[in-house]
């Protein structure tokens, strides 16, 4: 017989080397085959059936497509797991083939306004203003500068008014004990659904027809005002609640007054949300048509004098999708782009801004301490 | 003032959550410089009562309150006296950790003054001081700038005793501090409570009974019995409260038959 000792010390023992893989990442190529052929055979087999058949590609996804694949994914998953595996295989195909079919939707929506709106972008399209431009003039001349200009004019000035008091609503809801909390949460949120034509009407009727002011940016304004305040006091008020308690008792407990807790405490705490709140508002007015046309009507010249007519981008898209020529749709279409864009360095802009702050912030109170110390 | 002062005192103390009643004439007195602790089962008030003892009480919905609270012979509920005043004089270690999240370890020790509405005089020195009395000085002293959350639990608990510190109360109150921490953070924090009673009220709620006997003067014993509201069974020096008890029911607790 040979010595079979064993080490006492555990370091040491046969055996104790760490095994290449472990267990659950062990591979088993017989049951990868099979789910490979179960999700790549039913979109052959799919695609080769509609083609054949010269079926209607909406026929071939639905009506082939998916049943073949309900059918192999169930088969594969009974197979492997069991009873188990058919019910997970169901679940997890119907998860992925509608999440892609919402995400199709939004992808080819703006694909298409991105397609299309490039035909009419350039330089000049994108800083002239639209004086002399009829429909069929050609792309190479005017542009969307003016309505830029006034759309970022109109949606700052709605912004500069209901960021404070969508917060005014948001610290009411949060930071209070009123009773009447629930009345206000209520109205805000009713507000949310007023239509947009409805919010344009009033200032029409209220101050152009009523008290005799003429159309002006500073009107569509007050249009977007409703429309952009639900917006901002809710998502503003999910931003504080979502500050623990604690924090604030904590600031309390140590003699601070309740605005200080607040300013000092709470509001930094919630400071990304409240940027979120605010972005959220702004692309919730940005594309807004009825009211602008309603109050603010149209320029072609540039205007930064709120009390005039200006351009603005929706109106503008409005202007130009009303005429059949291609020229004039391709300008609706290049707006269009414009204020994605817009929304879009927007959005990147205040992430930017509310992620750089916190990473600024060391080095600036260093600063601070040693500035004092000087 | 002399030690035999009784610095902060609750007369005849009575606290209701809407129509219930959740204590009951409590009657303590806290000497100067001497670490009470306040003991019982949960649900019987203890924490309820350290709350009332700086107005934090009142933040609580349907909080009902009657009685006295005593801080050098002046009544803390009476109505001339400011809530924030009252809380400047006696502060607070809550039972989690909550240090300013969007602060540094320096401002959250400053944060008690610029809350406050006022401007230290040596900031540097004062953080320096505040850290060192709650015993995290030494581990903090190199990275002050960084985020409070970068320090481990226990550091946090220590360095929230410190933002209490720092704005020099008279007195300090500590709920169940040492809950959330292991027991190398509570041996810290029970060392850092031991260094500051010969300068300082402390009122402790705690469900250690080691912790109790190792770090207090005086013990309270809180007891809510059926649905009554809680009360104090026993009131008197740590080694009697816990040696030779009075009451039986205390000493059912003490000695770990219930609770």
């Amino acid at each position: 017989m040979t010595d079979v000792r064993v080490s006492m010390d555990p370091g040491n023992r046969p055996g104790l080397a760490r095994p290449a893989t472990a267990p659950w990442q062990a591979k088993n190529p017989r049951r990868t085959a099979k789910v490979v052929l179960a999700s790549v055979a039913p979109m052959l087999a799919a695609a080769a059936i509609t083609l054949g058949f010269n079926l209607d590609p909406a026929i071939g996804l639905i009506l082939v497509f998916l049943p073949l694949q309900i059918f192999a994914s169930v088969w594969v998953g009974r197979n492997i797991y069991g009873k188990k595996g058919q019910a997970d295989a169901m679940l997890v195909l119907f998860t992925i083939f509608f999440s892609a079919f919402v995400g199709v939707l939004l992808v080819s929506v703006i694909w298409s306004v991105v397609v299309q709106g490039l035909h009419a972008m350039s330089w000049q399209f994108v800083s002239q203003n639209n004086t002399y431009i009829t429909p069929t003039t050609s792309l190479e001349f005017g542009g969307v500068g003016a309505a830029i200009l006034g759309t970022i004019m109109i949606v700052g000035l709605t912004t500069l008014l209901t960021v404070p008091l969508g917060l005014l609503v948001a610290v009411y809801l949060t930071e209070t004990r009123s009773p009447m909390r629930n009345t206000v949460r209520t109205l805000v949120q009713a507000m949310s659904g007023l239509p947009s034509v409805v919010a344009g009407l009033f200032i029409y009727s209220a101050l152009i027809v009523g008290l005799h002011i003429g159309y002006g940016g500073w009107l569509g304004s007050l249009a977007l005002l409703p429309l952009m305040l639900p917006t901002v006091a809710r998502v503003a008020e999910e931003a504080l609640r979502l500050v623990p308690q604690e924090l604030r008792n904590g600031a309390l407990a140590l003699g601070a007054p309740a605005y200080r807790a607040f300013l000092q405490v709470t509001l930094p705490a919630a400071k990304s949300g409240l940027i979120t709140a605010m972005i959220l508002g702004i692309a919730r007015v940005i594309g807004e048509t009825a009211p602008l046309i309603l109050t603010v009507n149209n320029a072609n010249g540039t205007n930064v004098d709120m009390s005039q007519p200006m351009a603005a981008l929706p109106t503008y898209i409005f202007q130009y999708v009303r005429y059949v020529y291609d020229t004039s749709v391709q300008r609706a279409w290049g707006a269009a782009l414009m204020v994605l864009l817009l929304v879009a360095v927007l959005f990147t802009a205040a992430r930017i801004v509310s992620g750089s702050s916190k990473k600024a912030k060391k080095p600036a109170v260093a600063k601070a301490a040693s500035d004092k110390r000087k | 003032m002399t030690v035999e002062t009784p610095h902060l005192r609750a007369k005849d103390v009575n606290v209701w959550f809407g129509e219930r009643h959740v204590l009951r004439d409590v009657n303590l007195t806290f000497p100067a410089n001497q670490v009470t602790a306040l003991i019982g089962p949960s649900g019987c008030g203890k924490s309820t009562f350290l709350r009332t003892l700086n107005r934090m009480h009142e933040l609580i919905p349907s909080a009902g309150f009657a009685g006295e609270i005593l801080l050098d012979n002046k009544d803390i509920y009476a109505p001339e006296m400011d809530p924030t005043q009252v809380r400047l004089n006696i502060g607070m270690v809550f039972q989690k950790p909550n240090p300013f999240p969007t602060m540094s370890i320096k401002e959250n020790v400053l944060s008690g003054l610029r809350l406050s509405g006022r401007k230290a005089k040596d900031a540097e020195e004062l953080v320096e001081t505040s850290l060192r009395r709650a015993s995290i000085w030494t581990e903090v002293k190199d990275r002050l700038n960084d985020p409070a959350l970068s320090l481990s639990g226990g550091q946090q608990q220590r360095l929230c005793i410190a933002r209490s510190l720092a704005m020099n109360p008279e007195v300090l109150l500590m709920d169940e501090p040492c809950s959330a921490l292991d027991p190398g953070s509570t041996r810290r924090v029970e060392e850092t409570i031991m260094e500051l009673s010969p300068t300082m009220t402390i009122v402790i709620v705690t469900h250690n009974m080691q912790q109790a006997q190792r770090i207090s003067d005086q013990t309270a014993f809180f007891l809510a019995e059926d649905g009554n509201p809680g009360r104090v069974v026993e009131f008197g020096s740590t080694e009697q409260v816990f040696n030779q008890p009075i009451d039986p029911r205390t000493n059912d607790y003490v000695n770990g038959h219930f609770g």
